[in-house]
């Protein structure tokens, strides 16, 4: 009898326990308005943390220990393993990714109970994250359990899918999605307290403000490290296919980041209520609806992990979340809707509304994408499959609105009618995009779409210009201070206006490498005698030798060239084939020279046997690609700056006031 | 508001009803079948490699074949690993079957590189008929996915089973044995 399995299942049950008292006595409590109902269930929060606390520790000691008699362990881990790869074996099959997102998303609701303002939404809100937490801890607790006892015990497993041992990123990739998958739950949580207690005010939203961030942020670094990841293990070159296990992340982020930016609007001019509280239930069933699909195996994808029986629970608990939210929205509605119109369209809240909607676009277009193939088959039968091409062209031209709104936006003032300043920031705009759109057309580019993103980068740097000098110039003709010295207290006092201009800056030169990377990527497959050369995009690729290794747990065969440019050995690749011990399947493993103005990625196309002297090489040169990841860090500290506490809070509620007066006046 | 209820409640249950559809339907087919399968295939005339020349002459038109005799038609190219892997199983196998059924081999997505297709026909020593597909063109209308792909024509001229990836001996054997009604 496995003991750590019996003591899992324990903790599990016990996390199930507390968390289902933490709905239950925090409905009632709540309803009842009952004190005593209402700190015992706010406690709740902190005993389901510590219960998944200690069961995901009694999963990492199974997983390092080797412990066969535990399912989960015997499924997916080995011997052989690294520590850091049996670390990570938790989120690397369903139930124990599972157990990750229950234990993260406790830590969120303790955290919550403990540092949540005593509001009357407080208790509502509390009791929706401890229903979701109920979902997630009874999944591996009831229907996929990690813990079950397995005899006789096997002495070996099989290891965890390859793909996912093959790099690094998969330590930090799935983690990132669920911080960011789970944060989301708080404002969503927030929003149904607010449709149940009937204050769907303002509150909600400022209550969660902080928390709808750190979910974005880390949504959209789990979305960019999943592109790296996919670069440097899928072998093809590319970073993003339109595969729905890619679109079911980015359909989340699509109406978050459109949230992030509506609730500005909502925040200086208390419009958009029913739209904000439709997009933040529209970004949290949509991270149900892809759990759903990428686990069920509904939709078909080239790397769907893992189908296993929880389809029809995800299913439910999607038409369920799905059903109701949306049930107490059409029943607030009267009270949510928005008494007061735009002052103007060509204002700050303008533009959000016409970027919200394009993003809004974007949403429903990849959607239904998704999704299409599958409602043709319901309706008539047929298969089919929806390509790139589709995804590509149904959001390119929104992406460009995006950028354009991106620009003007944040120079537009609240509420009024544009003025003079305007109209001479617009010339500067312009003449930025011109510049751009110039160089690049000398440059060599004539597809229309690298040359329009161009052009909106020098249109959106521009305006960065411009509001940084807008804010610093002032401030320089009233002291004797550097420009330094303004520029960093600017920095201080605004952290989430500095932030958000850094985020910007990071989208702008990931539009860049997005575009460099699609548009002139040159994808080559390469036959090479072994000791022999071939050329490649300016360079002789020389095929030095193969090369087979073996280490306990993989045996890995490839090639070893040489770049040389110019008579000079650049640099050497070492692209090759992993084979895990207890897989059969073969895992590319792409060898890449990282420059600033391009990658070339070396993967080898077909196995290296031991009598083959030739070598066939997938060969890329992507150009720009790295500043996809570099924009994408910059982007993160963007927001980990807008993020830091200090005189924001105070600051934010001056802002409210003034907001509130002016809708009173 | 019963109204805008009964819309929440009727969009919930038109999404929850096309992903149960999605689930009772069982995992979709990963392998896409091709689009010819049990109809004809095209015809076309390719120019051959000159060892062959002998036999057929400087092209090979496929059309005056289709729908007299079943056939066995193998893309390849000189780049392609499992390739050289599958070849001498054809050879092999046209040794054996050549007699019943045609044997015609494809270079395709392989533009120029005639020298490296004629290494390769020589390292195997390739009995049957062997064409290029310098522009891709004919591989675009089988509507290949990559190489090797292997389609294997009925005597009316529809294909009848398709095989990605390298083909063995056994089962080239039993797609002949299928293709000829079964006596060897």
């Amino acid at each position: 009898m496995s003991s750590l399995g019996t003591l899992g299942n324990t903790t599990l049950l016990l996390a199930l326990a507390f968390s289902l008292w933490g709905l239950i006595g925090g409905a009632v409590g709540a309803i009842r308005r009952d004190r005593r109902l209402i700190t015992s269930a706010r406690m709740a929060a902190s005993a389901t943390f510590l219960a998944m606390t200690a069961t995901v520790a009694v999963m990492e000691i199974a997983l390092l220990t080797d412990d066969f008699s535990v399912s989960y362990v015997a499924e997916t881990s080995r011997t052989t393993s690294p520590i850091w790869v049996k670390i990570v074996t938790l989120w690397a099959a369903l139930e124990g990714s599972l157990l990750l997102w229950g234990w993260l998303l406790s830590g969120y609701w303790a955290v919550l109970s403990w540092v949540a303002p005593n509001t009357p939404l407080k208790p509502w809100a509390l009791t929706v994250m401890a229903g979701v937490q109920t979902f997630f801890v009874g999944v591996p607790a009831i229907a996929a359990r990690p813990f079950n006892s397995v005899f006789p015990v096997p002495l070996e497993g099989p290891g965890p899918n390859p793909l996912l041992q093959n790099h690094w990123m998969m330590a930090v990739h799935p983690f990132l999605m669920y911080l960011g998958f789970v944060g989301l739950t708080v404002p969503f949580a927030y929003a149904i307290a607010a449709l149940i207690t009937n204050r769907p005010g303002t509150e909600w939203m400022l209550n969660t403000r902080r928390w709808t961030l750190i979910g974005w942020g880390f949504l959209t670094a789990a979305i960019i490290t999943g592109g790296w990841w996919s670069y440097e293990v899928l072998g093809w070159g590319g970073y993003w296919a339109w595969d729905p296990v890619e679109n079911v992340s980015f359909l989340p982020w699509l109406t978050a980041t459109a949230f992030i930016h509506s609730i500005q609007v909502q925040e200086r001019r208390r419009m958009l209520k029913a739209w904000n509280l439709l997009l933040i239930i529209l970004t949290f069933t949509l991270t149900l609806l892809g759990t759903f699909l990428t686990r069920s195996g509904v939709v078909s994808s080239v790397h769907s992990f893992g189908d296993g029986p929880v389809g029809p629970i995800f299913l439910g608990f999607f038409i369920v979340a799905f059903g109701l939210s949306m049930g107490l929205l059409a029943w607030r509605w009267d009270h949510v809707r928005d008494r007061s119109d735009l002052d103007h369209p060509v204002s700050r809240e303008g533009s959000f509304l016409a970027g919200n909607v394009l993003f809004l676009a974007m949403t429903f277009a990849v959607l239904l994408g998704t999704i299409f193939p599958l409602f043709v088959e319901a309706a008539t039968g047929d298969k089919v499959t929806v390509g790139a091409p589709f995804f590509d062209q149904a959001t390119l031209p929104l992406w460009m609105g995006i950028l354009f709104l991106m620009g003007i936006g944040p120079l537009l003032p609240w509420r009024r009618a544009p003025d003079q300043t305007l109209r001479g920031n617009l010339l500067w705009m312009a003449l930025g995009a011109v510049v751009f759109g110039v160089a690049s057309f000398a440059f060599g580019m004539r597809a229309i779409y690298p040359l329009l993103t161009m052009t909106l980068v020098g249109w959106n740097l521009a305006s960065l210009v411009l509001l940084v000098t807008g804010v610093v110039v002032p401030r320089l003709k009233i002291g004797q201070r550097g420009v330094a010295q303004v520029l960093r207290q600017y920095a201080f006092e605004n952290k989430r206006r500095f932030g958000s201009m850094v985020v910007h800056f990071g989208v702008l030169v990931m539009a860049v490498g997005i575009m460099g990377s699609s548009a002139y990527r040159v994808d080559e497959q390469i036959r090479i005698d072994i000791g022999s050369s071939a050329p490649f995009q300016g360079y002789i690729l020389h095929a030095r030798d193969k090369f087979m290794e073996q280490t306990p747990g993989r045996i890995s065969a490839g090639a070893v060239v040489d770049l040389e440019r110019d008579g000079q050995i650049v640099t050497t690749l070492r692209p090759r084939t992993n084979v895990f011990a207890g897989q059969e399947m073969t895992v590319p493993t792409p060898s890449v020279m990282y420059r600033p103005n391009y990658d070339i990625y070396l993967n080898v196309a077909s196995t290296v046997g031991p009598e083959q002297d030739f070598v066939v090489l997938r060969a890329v040169m992507s150009p720009l690609i790295t500043w996809i990841w570099i924009g994408g860090l910059i982007a993160a500290l963007g927001t980990a700056y807008a993020l830091v506490p200090g005189v924001q809070g105070a600051r934010a509620t001056r802002d409210l006031k003034r907001g509130l007066e002016a809708s009173q006046t | 508001m019963i109204r805008r209820l009964v819309i929440v409640a009727s969009v919930t249950a038109a999404l929850g009803g096309l992903f149960l559809f999605g689930l009772l339907r069982g995992s979709p087919d990963r392998d896409i079948e091709s689009a010819r399968l049990n109809r004809p295939v095209p015809a076309f005339e390719l120019p051959l490699y000159e060892r062959y020349h002998a036999s057929f002459g400087p092209t090979l038109d496929v059309g005056s074949y289709l729908g007299e005799v079943p056939m066995i038609v193998n893309f390849w190219a000189s780049w392609c690993g499992p390739c050289y892997e599958e070849a001498p199983d054809l050879q092999a196998a046209w040794e054996d079957f050549g007699g019943q059924v045609l044997f015609v081999g494809v270079q395709t997505q392989d533009r120029g590189r005639q020298q490296e297709g004629r290494d390769f026909i020589d390292q195997f020593n390739l009995g049957f008929a062997n064409v290029i597909d310098d522009d891709s063109s004919l591989s675009i209308e089988y509507g290949l996915f990559g190489v090797p792909e292997t389609f294997f024509i009925r005597a009316d001229g529809t294909l009848a089973y398709k095989h990605a990836g390298p083909v063995t001996y056994e089962l080239l054997e039993e797609q002949v044995l299928a293709l000829t009604g079964g006596t060897p």
